[in-house]
């Protein structure tokens, strides 16, 4: 194996060239020898004899003989040979494979031979079609005749030439023997079954999109040229190097970490579908799989990457988050991902979004991230692009590698799943199970479905993701019958009626729509909200009595939470939903005296984790910084506008700024 | 009249391109020898005549604004078969010389591809050149200098080509063809003895071939059958006089 100095190769990371086509020929060549060649021997039809036949058996014996190679490695060469196009098979010739017994095959003449450099052409495909059309007096075969049709179509301005040609050809064909007549034939049809192949067949010089230039050729050496040399050998100059002994021990460690999972290298359990068309390998290891196999589980222990890469593996990881109340990391890091990958439109939309959900101060799943690192953030949200919260970003992503990865693995999650696994047997196929599973393969669902069934299940997730609050937040209410809290039945239903006629006078008060704080419901959680209080209110209210209540918090309830919280209770805290309205503030007497009797107890009940209700346009603030007359007076002054949750720095220039 | 010439000229042009093609696929194989090199040549040369000729009358024809608008639809016909021929003639040439320089005939010891084709394409090029018989010079040096002529007359061609692009405006796509889908069927094809006899072109198709060649045999020998009877009958006859006569 000869190792390529590939500094000067520049083509090289491009795709790849049929290079085995020269070193097909040079076999070729050598295979002609008479003396040391293959044996060749007459072909005897009805009337002539054609010479320069040559048998199965005796090119897979020379074959084997010329380079040493057992009958299988033979074989397969010798396909590949029929499959170019170098020789043709004499009966059969529709399918290219060499037949290891008396089967008679003959080399394809040089001009027809399988090459890059000059592209097949419709234009002769055409041609010959044509020609064939008169030979066979109309009677094409079906696939010959649509693409007859279709090139009749296509082609239409050259027809009468390709017409005039057919004819010419023809007719010239005419003029020669017998014998070398049927020859011909047989090699033009040889020719057009590699590269136009019938329908069920692929041509093996299928060799994808051409280049722009030809790798073969020599480039001429213009200015330019060189010029591109330079670029590259500067550019190798300036490139960081590593130490062997550094790379090569990394090199060593992968091969021997991954060595066992390599379906090239090791098996592929239960099997590998490419090689017995069975599909339970994948099957196995779809994406969101309920039960991993043995193999994936383990991959994930290899890096954090790994285990983040692997959405079977995430949903785990996030499952234990949430146990752990540490949700808003990976939803964080869910969140830059999804501003990096998606499209332009989304971007400014999405990076405010991730700011009120997790950055700002008071945000309802604030990230714990460091000073630094927050003000380049912020500023640079200013004017967001797609990677305005890559600092953030790789800061999380190595808090939840060095601290949450760690804990993970040795998290009864973890173990259970790993319990779980399933670790298939691998499956014994005779060679007539084989064939059999060959014929029942079928396509797989389109990839149009799939990406809808991603966008149902991404969807359905945000619906039911939980939030983790870790900083107390007065104006979030818990929704009864979806806590996870125990003990407290006793809801306000009361709440329900009175603030019915309150929710359907104020335009400014949207209804309770049962939303997650992820990022990625957030921008759902916008599009709904539009929908306005009216609609809204029914759905929130048929799910249990008392939908979210929305009366304002008590100045009673306010005093009773700073006394009682501290920074490390995590609570849910109830209720202040708008406080506003403050046209209304009327109306929400009546309901106040309600509040501080039920307050109490649902403060106690709300320890875990339940489902938050918000109405994205209250407003939300750190329970520390605020004074209650301050924020009786900001309420007032607000009146029934609707005030935006976080105000974004950039944007506190335009308070007003719609829905934010 | 132009057009006339016109046509008579790129039917010529056009058998020149088929026997060109033919004598090119045989490049390489054991049919290959001096004779073909020889052969591809000439009719490379002739070709290359025709081409010109075709060349100038046609570019003067379209360079003619008086024409009519169907006129002009026709000339830019023949203008589109001109091109295409040229194409294909361009791209043979090329790959003769790839072939030619690939398999050199004046070497002690030379591999051609057992393609089992061993005949003389003599009568391809005769053909071409619209000759009855080919004769040959005797020696040409055919892996030296003929190569180097072909390197030159493929940038002719080249050239050529470019220069009619530039000089002449036809879009091709605009052209409508006359011939209709299955136009090939229509005209006289197996006209003359060659395909009398019943030959199979590979084992697997003898029954189709057998049915062509049967269906002509079958004429021939009603024919057959037919003069037979009547000579019989004729004699019959005769034979019935003379007896009577005597």
């Amino acid at each position: 194996m000869t190792i390529r100095n590939t500094l000067r190769d520049h083509g090289q990371r491009y795709r790849p060239r049929i290079a085995c086509l020269k070193k097909a020929e040079k076999v070729l060549l050598e295979m002609q020898d008479p003396k040391t060649g293959v044996k060749s021997q007459p072909q005897r039809l009805v009337i002539t004899t054609i010479p320069h036949a040559i048998t199965g058996e005796d090119i897979l014996s020379w074959l084997a003989d010329r380079f040493q190679i057992d009958t299988q490695e033979a074989r397969n060469f010798g396909s590949m040979l029929v499959a170019l196009g170098y020789i043709y098979p004499l009966q059969d010739h529709k399918r290219l494979v060499i037949k290891p017994d008396a089967s008679l095959y003959r080399f394809q003449t040089p001009y027809f031979w399988p090459t890059q450099q000059w592209p097949v052409e419709d234009t002769d495909y055409a041609i010959y079609l044509a020609k064939r059309n008169i030979r066979k007096k109309g009677i094409l075969e079906l696939h010959e005749q649509e693409q007859y049709n279709r090139l009749h179509k296509w082609m239409n301005h050259k027809w009468d030439f390709i017409v005039m040609q057919a004819k010419e050809q023809y007719r010239a064909a005419k003029e020669r023997k017998k014998p070398d007549r049927v020859v011909f034939d047989c090699q033009e049809r040889a020719y057009w079954v590699v590269h136009r192949p019938p329908p069920g067949t692929v041509s093996a010089m299928d060799y994808g999109l051409d280049r722009r230039i030809d790798p073969n050729a020599d480039e001429e050496k213009t200015p330019d040229f060189y010029g591109r040399i330079m670029i590259f050998t500067q550019q190798s100059i300036m490139r960081p190097r590593v130490k062997s002994s550094v790379s090569i021990g990394a090199l060593v460690k992968y091969c021997a970490t991954y060595n066992g999972h390599d379906p090239f290298l090791s098996k592929c359990l239960p099997s590998n579908p490419w090689i017995t068309d069975d599909i339970t390998y994948w099957n196995l290891n779809m994406p969101n799989v309920e039960i991993p196999t043995k193999m994936r589980v383990e991959r994930w222990t290899f890096s954090f990457g790994e285990l983040l890469s692997d959405p079977r593996g995430r949903d785990d990881f996030r499952l234990f988050l949430k146990k752990e109340f540490s949700g808003e990391n990976l939803a964080f890091w869910e969140g830059c991902e999804d501003l990096k990958w998606g499209t332009a439109a989304t971007m400014r939309e999405k990076a405010e979004q991730i700011y009120k959900s997790f950055l700002a101060r008071g945000a309802p799943r604030w990230i714990n991230i460091d000073g630094k690192t927050m003000e380049i953030t912020v500023n640079g949200l200013k004017h967001p692009h797609r990677y305005v919260l890559d600092a953030a970003q790789t800061h999380i992503y190595m808090l939840m590698k060095k601290d949450s990865f760690g804990r993970y693995l040795k998290s009864p999650v973890f173990k259970d799943t790993l319990k779980k696994a399933v670790c298939p047997e691998e499956h014994k196929y005779s060679d007539a199970q084989l064939e059999q599973n060959a014929k029942n393969r079928r396509p797989s669902l389109s990839p149009i479905v799939l990406r809808q069934q991603e966008k149902e299940h991404r969807a359905k997730m945000a619906a039911n993701a939980p939030v983790d609050i870790t900083q107390l937040c007065r104006y979030t209410t818990p929704v009864p019958h979806l806590a996870v809290y125990s003990g407290i039945s006793d809801f306000p239903s009361a709440n329900a009626s009175p603030s019915l006629p309150f929710l359907a006078h104020s335009p400014a008060c949207p209804s309770p729509i049962s939303v997650a704080l992820d990022s990625t419901s957030a921008s759902e959680r916008r599009a709904e909200a539009g929908e306005g209080g009216a609609a809204g209110i029914p759905e929130a209210r048929a799910p249990a009595a008392g939908s979210v209540s929305r009366s304002c918090m008590p100045l009673s309830l306010r005093r009773l939470l700073k006394r009682g919280c501290t920074p490390s209770t995590m609570f849910a805290s109830l209720s202040p939903k708008y406080h506003s309205a403050a046209g209304t503030s009327s109306r929400i007497q009546p309901i106040s005296p309600d509040q501080p009797s039920q307050a109490p107890p649902r403060r106690i009940g709300n320890f875990f984790q339940i489902k938050v209700d918000i109405p994205p346009e209250c407003r939300i603030y750190p329970i520390e910084s605020e004074d209650e007359d301050e924020e009786e007076n900001r309420a007032a002054s607000r009146g029934g506008v609707g005030a935006k949750e976080i105000i974004c720095p950039w944007e506190s220039l335009t308070p007003q700024n719609g829905t934010g | 009249m132009g057009k006339e010439e016109c046509k008579t000229m790129l039917d010529a042009l056009n058998k020149v391109t088929a026997c060109y093609r033919h004598l090119v696929i045989a490049l390489g194989s054991t049919s290959d020898s001096q004779n073909l090199r020889e052969e591809l040549k000439r009719t490379r040369k002739k070709a290359q005549e025709l081409a010109v000729a075709n060349r100038t009358k046609l570019t003067s024809l379209l360079k003619d604004k008086t024409i009519s608008k169907e006129d002009r639809a026709e000339y830019e016909r023949l203008w589109v078969l001109f091109s295409s021929s040229m194409d294909l003639l361009e791209v043979d040439m090329k790959r003769s010389l790839e072939i030619g320089q690939e398999f050199p005939l004046k070497v002690p010891t030379r591999h051609l591809i057992q393609t089992g084709m061993t005949g003389s394409t003599t009568t391809v090029a005769a053909r071409a050149m619209s000759v009855q018989n080919m004769k040959y010079e005797a020696d040409s040096n055919v892996d030296t200098a003929d190569l180097r002529d072909l390197r030159s007359e493929i940038t002719q061609v080249s050239q050529m080509m470019e220069e009619m692009e530039m000089k002449v405006q036809v879009a091709p796509w605009a052209v409508e063809a006359k011939q209709e889908a299955g136009a090939e069927l229509k005209s006289n094809m197996s006209v003359g003895n060659s395909s009398v006899g019943v030959i199979s072109i590979c084992e697997e198709e003898p029954k189709e071939e057998d049915g062509a060649g049967g269906r002509d045999t079958g004429f021939a020998t009603i024919c057959a059958v037919a003069g037979f009877v009547i000579i019989v009958f004729v004699a019959v006859v005769l034979g019935y006089l003379v007896i009577n006569m005597s």
